[in-house]
């Protein structure tokens, strides 16, 4: 449930997400992985890498460029008893796999009277600031999030990649995983043995008193990162992470804003109709009573990601805009 | 027929009563003697019984509803009568059968709201403040308009309210705002005067001492100015007395009430007929009224029909204090403290052991001669009891 208080070895976040797709694989023989550039190549962000050595080309699929094909063997290999995991490289791309995630694979078990199951992941990524412009930089998580029938993790670290990967290949409902690809050189304590994270359940990675920051994916980070800088003004920031945007423990969030009477939101999706709309919606409504303060938000910008290093960087929450805006809503001038 | 649950009168003068707690809710079965509902009155608080057994049901009166006297507040169905089983008459359309969203008939559509004009409770919110400081102010009872804001745009934040400074009230229990209600109305209706009288109670206490030796209880003070008030009253009924719409009323009975300190403010339990009180019986009726009333657990007999009321501070040292009369009776007696005090004495001066009566008169049902006639012979009583037995 929680990080280890004493974890006897790191891993990065990439060799986090292998890991628990090797072990997954290992332990059950249905599971097999099926993308673009994942077996000899090992995916552009090297974290397939020797998978295709020890499971074969029959259990990691190489593909064209051919994400609604692929996607659809996915789904259809899922109805049929397998428990497929579909890479979408970028999740960028997954405009084009839309047509199988969101009418076929969310619909298939409502659709068919419970009488099908479609266990299927599908692992992509969101985040920015990697230089790849516009259409490899988007965080397109609240797109599937806004759908019924799919569930939607968002690791935050090494142990959130193999715990919630984990817990997303074992559930019976399709799944969407979004790593970010700015973490997966990240280290972490991660246990050896076999753990899962339980959708649904937020963590609460700092303790305060004085704000609640929601922070998604490696807004966790920025989040803690901006907690510290608060500390040092007498801010003390509550960092909690939902884990997954569906299910999503509105709850652990608004018991939270309870305490600390404030609430910013910060997900790196576009900020325009985004996950934070939703989850400040959520404590707006749960803990209105207790409010001081607005609940605020901060997302990427809403402008399609400049290849400009400089915009772009502008374009996502950073520690300082984060400290900035929770400083605002204590009051501190 | 179902029984009628009815707001009692417990009281001569009661008009209402108020329902300060069910205790039982509306469909429970109750015993017939059953605490069923707490009733408060102007003096004081009780708990009533339910008159037959059977299921409670439409309780018209809910917690805080101040009810005229014999107005029916609930009903008891008796086992088996129609009503006793299955939900109370239902309101609106039964819920269930109709699957939701198959609209056989569309609700009826809310009555149109009328546009309120500005005035109720609009001002309030025309004051910027967040959420948790309204609420906060709400539990504090203080209005927000009234604080200073420091939100943005002078928007009054959870701080502001929490560093508001507020008059501390201490809530008050029921005991001490009756207090209060009676005392305000006895002082302003009630036009008050005094008799001050100091006695030689060198008598008094030697039998106290005797009485209290020959009868193994405890006697004090207290049981013997009983006594000797009631055998006063006796001979001067009409300080036995009140005034009431015009006329005065004299007692029929020589009830005695004692002023009683409790932690929640004053009572007065009654002894009644004290007349016909041995001084052992005073001593232990007082006991008991007293433990009781301190312990919270007084019953309504126990305070009613008061027809005179002593006050005694001796205890605290003080000498002499005029008191407020008891309404609606005539006359109330305030008691100092015995002490040694130099009297003179065929011209000369004599320490003795003295007490401080003071008698407060409502001067619609007393005038100063009768009072002080009352006051004389009660003075003469304590002064030499033997006249007692005379």
């Amino acid at each position: 449930m929680s990080t280890p208080e004493v974890a006897a070895r790191e891993l990065t976040y990439g060799e986090a997400v292998r890991e628990a797709i090797a072990e997954e694989m290992r332990r059950d023989p249905r599971v097999f992985l099926i993308g673009e550039d994942v077996a000899e190549a090992g995916h552009p962000f090297k974290v397939l890498t020797g998978l295709v050595q020890e499971f074969g080309t029959k259990r990691i699929i190489d593909t064209p460029i051919s994400e609604p094909g692929y996607a659809g063997i996915g789904v259809g290999a899922a109805m049929t008893g397998m428990r497929p995991i579909v890479d979408v490289m970028f999740g960028d791309f997954i405009t084009l796999a839309m047509d199988q995630i969101v009418n076929q694979a969310a619909k298939v078990h409502y659709m068919s009277g419970g009488k099908l199951k479609v266990p299927i992941v599908f692992r992509t990524t969101l985040g920015a600031t990697r230089r790849s412009a516009a259409q490899h930089s988007q965080s397109l998580h609240a797109w599937v999030s806004h759908i019924p029938g799919l569930k939607v993790a968002l690791p935050s670290g090494p142990y959130e990649a193999k715990g919630l990967m984990k817990t997303a290949i074992r559930d019976d409902s399709p799944v969407v995983i979004f790593e970010d690809k700015m973490m997966y050189r990240t280290k972490g304590p991660v246990p050896a043995e076999d753990y899962t994270i339980p959708f649904g359940v937020a963590e609460v990675k700092r303790a305060g008193t004085d704000i609640t920051i929601v922070a998604t994916s490696s807004m966790v980070g920025v989040a803690l990162g901006a907690a510290k800088l608060l500390e040092e003004i007498g801010i003390g920031a509550e960092v909690i992470d939902p884990r997954t945007t569906y299910p999503l423990d509105k709850q652990a969030m608004i018991d939270s804003a309870k305490k600390t009477s404030r609430a910013l939101v910060v997900d790196e999706g576009y900020e325009r109709y985004g996950v934070t709309a939703e989850i400040a919606s959520a404590i707006a409504e749960g803990a209105f009573y207790h409010l001081d303060a607005p609940v605020k938000r901060i997302g990427a910008m809403d402008v399609p990601v400049p290849f400009s290093p400089v915009l772009e960087d502008l374009t996502v929450p950073s520690e300082r805009t984060v400290f900035e805006t929770a400083k605002a809503l204590c009051r501190k001038a | 027929m179902p029984t009628d649950v009815i707001m009692p009168a417990l009281e001569m003068a009661q008009e209402t009563g108020k329902v300060l707690k069910w205790l039982k809710a509306p469909g429970h079965a109750v015993r017939k003697g059953e605490p069923i509902v707490e009733i408060e009155t102007d003096k004081v608080t009780v708990e009533i019984e339910a008159p037959a057994s059977g299921v409670l049901r439409d309780v018209t009166a809910r917690a805080g509803d101040v009810v005229p006297v014999g107005k029916t507040i609930a009903l008891i169905f008796a086992p088996g009568e129609a009503g006793a089983a299955g939900p109370a008459a239902p309101v609106g359309p039964a819920a269930g059968g109709v699957p939701t969203g198959a609209v056989a008939s569309p609700p009826p559509a809310a009555p149109a709201v009328k546009a309120s004009p500005a005035g109720d409770g609009t001002a309030a919110r025309l004051t910027a403040a967040s959420p948790k400081a309204r609420r906060l102010a709400a539990e504090r009872g203080l209005d927000v308009s009234a604080l200073r804001g420091s939100g943005p745009g002078g928007a009054v934040l959870a701080g502001d309210v929490v560093a508001a400074k507020v008059p501390v009230a201490e809530g008050v229990g029921t005991v001490w705002r009756i207090m209060a209600e009676r005392m305000t109305a006895s002082w302003t209706t009630a036009p008050h005067f005094y008799l001050v009288r100091e006695v030689n109670v060198s008598r008094l206490v030697s039998w106290r001492e005797r009485a209290s030796k020959h009868t193994g209880a405890r006697i004090t003070y207290t049981d013997l100015l009983v006594k000797l008030v009631a055998a006063t009253l006796s001979q001067h009924p009409g300080v036995n007395a009140s005034w009431q719409d015009g006329a005065i009323v004299r007692n029929a009975d020589i009830n005695i009430g004692l002023a009683v300190a409790i932690d929640d403010g004053l009572v007065v339990p009654v002894l009644h007929r004290a007349d016909t009180l041995r001084l052992v019986d005073i001593a232990a009726r007082r006991e008991d009224v007293v433990s009781r009333a301190q312990a919270g657990k007084l019953r309504a007999a126990d305070i009613q029909g008061g027809g005179f009321t002593i006050s005694n501070l001796g205890m605290y040292g003080v000498d002499a204090f005029t008191a407020i009369v008891n309404p609606p009776q005539a006359a109330i007696l305030a008691v100092g403290r015995i002490a040694d005090r130099v009297v003179a004495v065929n011209g000369q001066p004599v320490v003795q052991p003295t007490m401080m009566l003071t008698l407060s008169c409502d001067h619609r049902a007393l005038d100063g001669a009768r009072g002080a006639q009352f006051l004389g012979a009660l003075a003469e009583l304590i002064e030499e009891p033997l006249a007692l037995l005379v």
